[in-house]
């Protein structure tokens, strides 16, 4: 069983979360609440999402499978408005999910699940630990995304920074200590990433609020905020580029 | 290359000196305003005319257009051109959305349907193209773009023509002598002389049975109509045609389409709903190089097992069509991940047309793979012939055995093995290559 109520902008945000990395998504459901676990077709990049029965109006659920179609998902969300309530339930008997906007009742088929992986979490050792303002990142990226495709964070003792480099053109984000809400590490971490991946994973995440960030060296990156007012949380891990030769 | 001074090209040569002396004098004074001009070497010309090849390629492109000038002008110094149309038809882009369309009509009878097929052209060499593409006169009728089913009697003619199967007897009349010589543009094949159309008439012709069923079904989108006829087995150019005269979609939203946009549109189009199959089909086993030569451009077709990617790099040595004045080669390339692209590739049609040709074989196998085409457009390739030349040669290249290799690192020194170009010009210019060589994947860190 699968019956409950959320707040359009809540549902808004899981969709934003997830459909840059995958496009059929399989959601576990429990009665706690719903999570996801999905790595991109290029194995590059993995969400991992958990969205506690609090963050819902209304919960009421047994432990099951979704499979969706996200982009369809997002195409339907897009019929409502910021201040909807969506009544979202499970009609066993047909295998479709009853989407409820207002007095309009939508109808979505499932996706099999029964063939789509439970990825593991690699373990990784990440010495380094910034948490920052997503807006002081979200410019860093932005800035570099108009100069190269990839972009190298490094963290200190002292310092978080941000460097892209194109032909010509050159970008550098540096933010001491004392302008970031928390910093620790043991020594110097340097990895290289895609800007197109990195940017994506940030942009869930609106003006103030806090982005954890975990750095190796030449290792992947660890990228964690908060959803649905602090009832959500999303981990996503980005496999770093190294250009040995 | 032998000719003596009496006879008419040396006066031909003449003259287009006095013109290239104005045109060097002219650029002298207004260096930065000149525009571009396209795959003419003036100052070597006059230097060289067609004995020396200062211009650096294989034959003298002055040359060849004069001799297919000088075989066609007797046929057509007329007001009245008759003749066998291969069937082939012209959609202007100029002055969009009102635009000039018209048949091409050679002044041969028969059956000439070779003269406007491409993919009947591999084993010609490009004087021969020009040869018998100069043949085809233009006739021009201006018309809006959105009046394809007028009472318009040469609306209607042109529209038969796109639609026929086989060469159709066709007659003109032209409000003057078609004048103009042979033009070239980068996607469309190239033409002969033109005028504007007074009276035109056909005889009627035989419809291609898919391509009429798709016409008369006014229910059915474009984009599907295309790929359907794509699927029964009707051949590419054939398609166009039919699409350029706004014979396919839904009623009331046919139009005439430019013949240069006609072409991309359709390879993108079939390309576009092969490429959502090729991404659901298990990846190849192995690293594959394709090798094929043809005008003198050089073609590899990498394939790497992995997710869905494609990439086109284009190398266009000096004096060639599309870096005429550089003195090095230049790279051009664009590229899509996964997840496609929205915007117009930076290369334009050709990148369509080798993205057709690549999701064609991975189709057929069932496969899917990361797919990197290289070009060397070397300096034999003396001009501009049109896009198919790149849906073709791709196709014709991955119609070769392929060679196999268990990595990455061994596939590129194949290609530096086969490729003038060094590997790491290549590397440089490429996005998939860079990412295939330096993004890591989740698994590499599994062990840590």
């Amino acid at each position: 069983m699968f019956n409950v109520k959320v707040k359009s902008d809540v549902l808004k945000g899981v969709i934003d979360v997830v459909s840059p990395l995958v496009n059929e998504a399989k959601f576990n459901i429990t009665s706690k609440g719903i999570s996801l676990r999905a790595v991109d077709p290029a194995h590059v990049a993995m969400v991992d999402l958990q969205v506690k029965d609090k963050a819902f109006e209304e919960y009421k659920a047994n432990e099951m499978e979704l499979g969706i179609d996200m982009d369809k998902l997002a195409s339907i969300m897009r019929l409502s408005g910021s201040g909807d309530i969506i009544t979202l339930e499970y009609d066993e008997d047909t295998n479709r999910l009853i989407i409820k906007i207002g007095n309009l009742i939508r109808k979505m088929g499932l996706i099999d699940t029964a063939g789509m992986p439970d990825p593991k979490m690699p373990n990784l050792n990440l010495p380094a630990k910034v948490v920052l303002k997503a807006s002081e990142l979200n410019q860093g990226v932005r800035a570099s995304e108009a100069v190269s495709d990839h972009l190298a964070l490094t963290v200190d003792k002292d310092n978080f920074e941000l460097y892209a480099e194109g032909d010509t053109d050159t970008v550098n984000l540096k933010l001491p200590k004392d302008l970031l809400l928390e910093l620790n590490t043991t020594t110097k971490c340097k990895s290289l990433f895609s800007i197109d991946y990195f940017s994506n994973m940030i942009k869930p995440v609106k003006g103030e609020d806090p982005i954890t960030i975990m750095l190796g060296n030449d290792n992947p990156i660890r990228v964690e905020f908060n959803i649905a007012d602090n009832k959500g949380h999303v981990t996503y891990l980005l496999a770093p580029r190294i250009e040995s030769e | 290359m032998f000719f003596s001074f009496s006879n008419p090209l040396a006066m031909y040569l003449k003259t287009r000196m006095i013109f290239i002396n104005l045109l060097l004098f002219y650029s002298n004074k207004q260096k930065q305003l000149m525009p571009m001009v396209k795959q003419e070497t003036y100052s070597v010309c006059a230097l060289c005319r067609g004995t020396k090849m200062l211009c650096g390629k294989t034959r003298c492109p002055v040359v060849v257009r004069y001799h297919s000038k000088n075989k066609i002008q007797p046929l057509i110094d007329k007001n009245r051109i008759d003749g066998s149309s291969p069937p082939s038809v012209f959609i202007g882009r100029i002055g969009y959305p009102k635009v000039a369309i018209g048949p091409m009509i050679p002044p041969v009878m028969g059956d000439t349907s070779m003269i406007d097929t491409p993919e009947q052209w591999l084993d010609k060499k490009i004087e021969d193209i020009v040869d018998f593409r100069s043949m085809l006169i233009r006739g021009k009728h201006i018309v809006n773009i959105y009046d394809v089913e007028t009472s318009d009697k040469i609306v209607e003619y042109t529209r038969e023509l796109a639609l026929a199967d086989n060469s159709v007897y066709a007659e003109a009349l032209f409000e003057r002598k078609p004048s103009g010589r042979i033009v070239f543009y980068d996607e469309v094949q190239p033409h002969g002389p033109s005028a504007p159309l007074k009276k035109f008439d056909i005889t009627n012709p035989k419809y291609e049975r898919h391509i009429e069923k798709a016409y008369y079904d006014t229910d059915l989108k474009a984009n599907e109509a295309i790929f359907q006829l794509y699927r029964d087995g009707v051949q590419v150019s054939k398609i166009q045609r039919a699409f350029s005269v706004g014979a396919f979609g839904i009623k009331k939203l046919r139009r005439f389409v430019p013949t240069r946009w006609s072409i991309t549109a359709v390879d993108s189009t079939i390309g576009e709903t092969l490429m959502k199959k090729t991404r659901t089909y298990p990846w190849i086993n192995e690293y594959r190089i394709y090798y094929h030569k043809q005008f003198d451009n050089h073609w590899i077709i990498l394939m790497i097992p992995c997710e869905w990617q494609y990439e086109l790099i284009e190398a266009w040595y000096p004096r060639t069509t599309w870096n005429p004045y550089g003195r090095g080669i230049s790279i051009f390339n664009s590229y899509e991940f996964y997840k496609g692209r929205t915007t117009y590739a930076e290369i334009g049609g050709c990148y369509y047309a080798a993205r057709l040709a690549v999701n064609e074989t991975l189709n057929k196998e069932r496969r899917q793979a990361a797919v990197v085409v290289l070009r060397e457009a070397h300096p034999g390739y003396i001009m501009p012939i049109g896009v198919w030349n790149v849906r073709e040669s791709v196709r014709q290249a991955l119609k070769q055995p392929y060679q196999k290799f268990d990595t990455l690192d061994q596939a590129l020194i194949q290609v530096s093995k086969t490729m003038d170009i060094p590997i790491n010009r290549w590397i440089k210019n490429s996005a998939i290559l860079k990412n295939s060589l330096y993004q890591k994947r989740l698994e590499d860190f599994h062990e840590n």
